[in-house]
């Protein structure tokens, strides 16, 4: 078969996300660093990959590339449904979530999950009326007109994340959202968001330092070298979904964890050499 | 120029200030003003009284008095042309904004002796200005210094044979007997004094020492003796009525002074208007009339301020001091 | 009637003062001269009630006409430098020159500009008032979080978008701060342009006071500028409270 369409029909789904080459060096000369080398990645539609590596290798560098804050080297590209972005262009695709949740201190919880919907444009009405429906399900009815300051850690993330939620974009990028959160209020809100991503199905790619975390949510742990970070190694993992918390003790998990933890480990100790 | 600046400015704070316009709206047409050198008080009667009882208007003059205060410089005023008259500082203001080349014209001196005087306590064994030797003698060092100097001067002293001390705008210090002698004007720091209680003072008057330097001149600017005598001419002439009026009926003066001003006291008001009155009708104010200028006294004034090197260059006393408008003024206005 | 909680409320504090006043001014017996006793204070002031009130009215309207029209150019000029490095560099200097020259000679021009109108006080409160505004908006608005200002521009904000729903709300407390600074100002500046001529205000009454050596009526005065600077500074603190109670964090 010569068809080019019936090609494609045939071969795997195009990724949603993909990554060809990706570098971003900071300077020039003799005084320049590499933050990001040679990344090559890719995420299929509705897949739920997170990313590990040890600090300082460059994650929140690659993910600010995917936000299209940072304009990646030019010898490499970003693709987003098969199509190359150029600088910029891949402001307000994504739906970002930074570490911090970064709520506005002057706005109520509703209108810090409007934001988003704000920003492009929506009538606040209806941007609130949208909003209101999810308040249920995120665990903060009653909370609409409080303020951030009035709420606590684990409440402030998940305002954090209905706003990111309510930003509908196909791809949701998270930059260690539970990692400031207590043990037990983490476990809640990892069971928590894999309910809202069976629901939802979109695309996340999750960054963490916890292994536990990555193999937990993930369908795919991709691993990050010791800066200048790369992909070291990619993981898929076929735990059976849905997951609950006794997942975590069962020896499937083990092993793989056991497996991630020693790379993850080698690279660590490549960050630690370096700086001594 | 000054105008265009300031529609400029006004036009540019218009929008940010747009309810004032109500408030500081403009009076009818050609109307001219007068700067007092100091807020509404007896030391003004005159002018007020003018106002009130409509000899400006009747002259033909809409005049808006404009008070002063601590940082207003009448010359500056009336020779930029931003208030058309003055009640201005005296002999040696007018003699300094002539040399800095400010277009600023004389028509009348109101004060006809040195409206100055020294204090001292009786105790101090100060009998006469000679016995200012080797004392602390204040004086304000804004201008009245130089009248110290030529009273030293003319009682055979040198400035370096007394201890002369800079005053401050209050008479604490003397009361406290900081200073050994303290200079007063006789309309206002006198009067605190006396309200204070403290009578067992003596008093030494610049004029016995033979220096007279007359104060609150009534001015104009160059440009309007050229262009519009006859509204310098109105505007003296409904000055000194003014004044005649306001010696001859104290009270109403002094009431359209109250009325003029905002918490002012009647007694400071009426103590003022008597010496006010004592200094203008002194000397030649009862012999030639209200407002005579002194030529003579102006010579004086300005020799010793070249000898004091307070000027460097005298200037033509004839531009500086222009006697024309007052001699024109009828008798019956100015003579007491 | 709960006692202690009266006792700590700021009106309390008048009455504190007060009581000191009655029980020290006799007990040391203090020199009238320097503190007079505070039942003269109100005989004087109520001899003068009248021309005190039109007096406090008229140099309130002068300090909140200048305050406001000075707060409206601060932040427009705070806003103007913090979007343009290039007006900035040419025109804070200036600013800064201006801010150096003491009032007095500036209030020379102004009266030669505006001669004794109301226009001539707002003016030179406006001009005192200004600056920390302006300085306050600028340090406010540079506040603002990268981090933030990412999250917004991943949204698509716009410059506009990113301006009014970030940077103003962030640059607000600090903006207040200027305003609280420039209101204070503002009360010196009407009372000093007084100063250039005119018949009517609290600084007028109290030029005449210093002139008169009316010690009483000094603290009237005193008093009567104190009132209205705490009455314009907590009208500040309610808007404050109600309107800009956050803190950058």
């Amino acid at each position: 078969m010569s068809d080019p369409q019936a090609d494609a029909s045939r071969s795997a789904p195009l990724p949603h996300l993909q990554m060809v080459n990706v570098w971003k060096r900071f300077g020039e000369g003799e005084r320049q660093t590499v933050a990001v080398r040679n990344v090559d990645l890719s995420i299929a539609p509705g897949e739920f990959v997170t990313l590990i590596g040890p600090s300082g290798c460059g994650k929140s560098t690659l993910f600010s590339m995917i936000a299209g804050l940072l304009p990646p080297d030019a010898d490499g590209s970003v693709l987003l449904g098969g199509k190359v972005q150029q600088d910029g262009q891949l402001l307000g695709k994504v739906s970002f979530m930074p570490q911090k949740d970064l709520l506005f201190p002057w706005r109520t919880v509703l209108d810090n999950a409007t934001l988003a919907l704000e920003v492009e444009g929506m009538p606040k009405n209806k941007a609130r009326a949208r909003a209101e429906a999810l308040f249920p399900e995120f665990g903060l009815k009653g909370f609409e007109r409080h303020y951030p300051h009035q709420l606590s850690g684990g409440m402030r993330q998940r305002v954090a994340l209905m706003r990111t939620f309510l930003f509908e974009r196909d791809l949701i990028l998270l930059d260690e959202p539970f990692g400031a959160l207590d043990a037990l209020t983490r476990a809640m809100m990892q069971r928590w968001l894999l309910d809202i991503w069976a629901k939802h199905r979109r695309t996340v790619l999750f960054i963490t330092h916890d292994i536990d975390e990555a193999i937990f949510l993930g369908d795919k742990v991709v691993v990050m070298t010791a800066r200048p970070g790369t992909v070291k190694c990619e993981e898929r993992i076929t735990l059976p979904r849905p997951r609950d918390g006794d997942i975590v003790t069962t020896p499937e998990f083990t092993s793989i964890k056991r497996k991630l933890l020693a790379i993850v480990e080698e690279e660590s100790m490549k960050t630690f050499a370096a700086a001594s | 120029m000054s105008s265009s600046i300031k529609q400029g400015v006004a036009a540019a704070l218009f929008a940010a200030i747009a309810g004032v316009s109500a408030i500081g709206s403009a009076a009818a047409a050609d109307p001219v003003s007068v700067r007092l050198k100091w807020v509404a008080q007896a030391q003004f009667a005159g002018v007020y009284v003018a106002k009130a009882k409509g000899f400006y208007e009747a002259g033909g003059l809409d005049v808006t008095i404009n008070p002063g205060g601590p940082n207003v410089n009448v010359e500056t005023l009336v020779a930029s042309g931003a208030d058309t008259f003055g009640v201005a500082s005296g002999t040696e203001g007018v003699l300094y904004a002539r040399e800095k080349g400010l277009p600023l014209v004389a028509i009348g001196m109101s004060q006809q002796i040195t409206p100055f005087a020294y204090v001292t306590y009786n105790e101090t064994g100060i009998n006469s200005v000679k016995d200012f030797k080797g004392k602390r003698v204040a004086t304000w060092m804004v201008g009245p210094q130089y009248t110290l100097y030529s009273v030293l001067a003319a009682e055979g002293l040198k400035q370096d044979e007394v201890n002369i001390v800079s005053q401050p705008f209050s008479m604490q210090p003397f009361i406290d007997k900081q200073f050994d002698v303290a200079t007063v004007t006789l309309y206002n720091e006198l009067n605190t004094l006396k309200e204070q209680g403290i009578t067992d003072i003596k008093i030494f008057m610049p004029d016995d020492s033979g220096v007279t330097t007359q104060q609150d001149a009534i001015v104009t600017s160059e440009k309007m003796i050229k262009e519009k005598p006859e509204q310098v001419q109105a505007f003296l002439d409904a000055t000194l009525k003014g004044w005649k009026y306001a010696f001859e009926h104290k009270a109403e003066a002094v009431d359209i002074v109250m009325a003029a001003g905002s918490g002012l006291e009647r007694k400071h008001q009426e103590l003022m208007l008597d010496e006010i009155e004592r200094v203008m009708t002194a000397k030649s104010g009862t012999t030639e009339g209200l407002g005579y200028i002194d030529m003579k006294s102006i010579e004086t004034v300005q020799a010793d301020l070249i000898k004091f090197g307070a000027m460097k260059t005298p200037v033509d006393l004839k531009a500086a001091f222009d006697s024309a408008f007052w001699a024109k003024v009828p008798d019956a206005d100015k003579k007491m | 009637m709960n006692l202690s909680a009266l006792a700590r409320s700021p009106y309390a504090s008048v009455v504190y003062v007060a009581v000191a006043w009655l029980v020290l001014v006799p007990l040391f017996s203090i020199s009238p001269r320097y503190l007079p006793p505070l039942g003269t204070v109100i005989a004087d002031a109520r001899s003068v009630w009248p021309d005190l009130v039109a007096g406090f009215w008229r140099t309130l309207v002068e300090t909140v006409l200048g305050f406001v029209a000075g707060t409206i150019l601060g932040v427009g000029f705070g806003i103007a430098f913090a979007y343009s490095r290039l007006l900035e560099r040419a025109l804070f200097p200036i600013f800064v020159a201006l801010q150096t020259v003491p009032v007095i000679a500036f209030g020379a021009i102004v009266v030669i500009w505006f001669g004794n109108t109301i226009m001539a006080k707002v003016v030179i409160a406006l001009y005192l008032a200004f600056f920390p505004v302006a300085v306050n908006t600028l340090r406010g608005l540079e506040l603002a979080d990268p981090q933030r200002i990412a999250l917004m521009r991943s949204f698509g904000a716009s410059r506009l978008q990113l301006f009014l729903k970030l940077s103003l709300p962030t640059a607000l407390p600090n903006i207040l701060i200027g305003m609280k600074l420039a209101v204070a100002l503002s009360i010196a500046g009407a009372v000093v342009g007084e100063w250039f001529g005119d018949t009517v205000g609290l600084g007028v009454m109290l030029l005449q006071a210093l002139y008169f050596e009316q010690i009483p009526r000094v603290w009237v005065l005193i008093i009567a500028c104190g009132l209205l600077g705490t009455l314009l500074y907590g009208v500040l603190a309610i808007l404050e409270r109600r309107y800009v109670w956050w803190r950058p964090d």
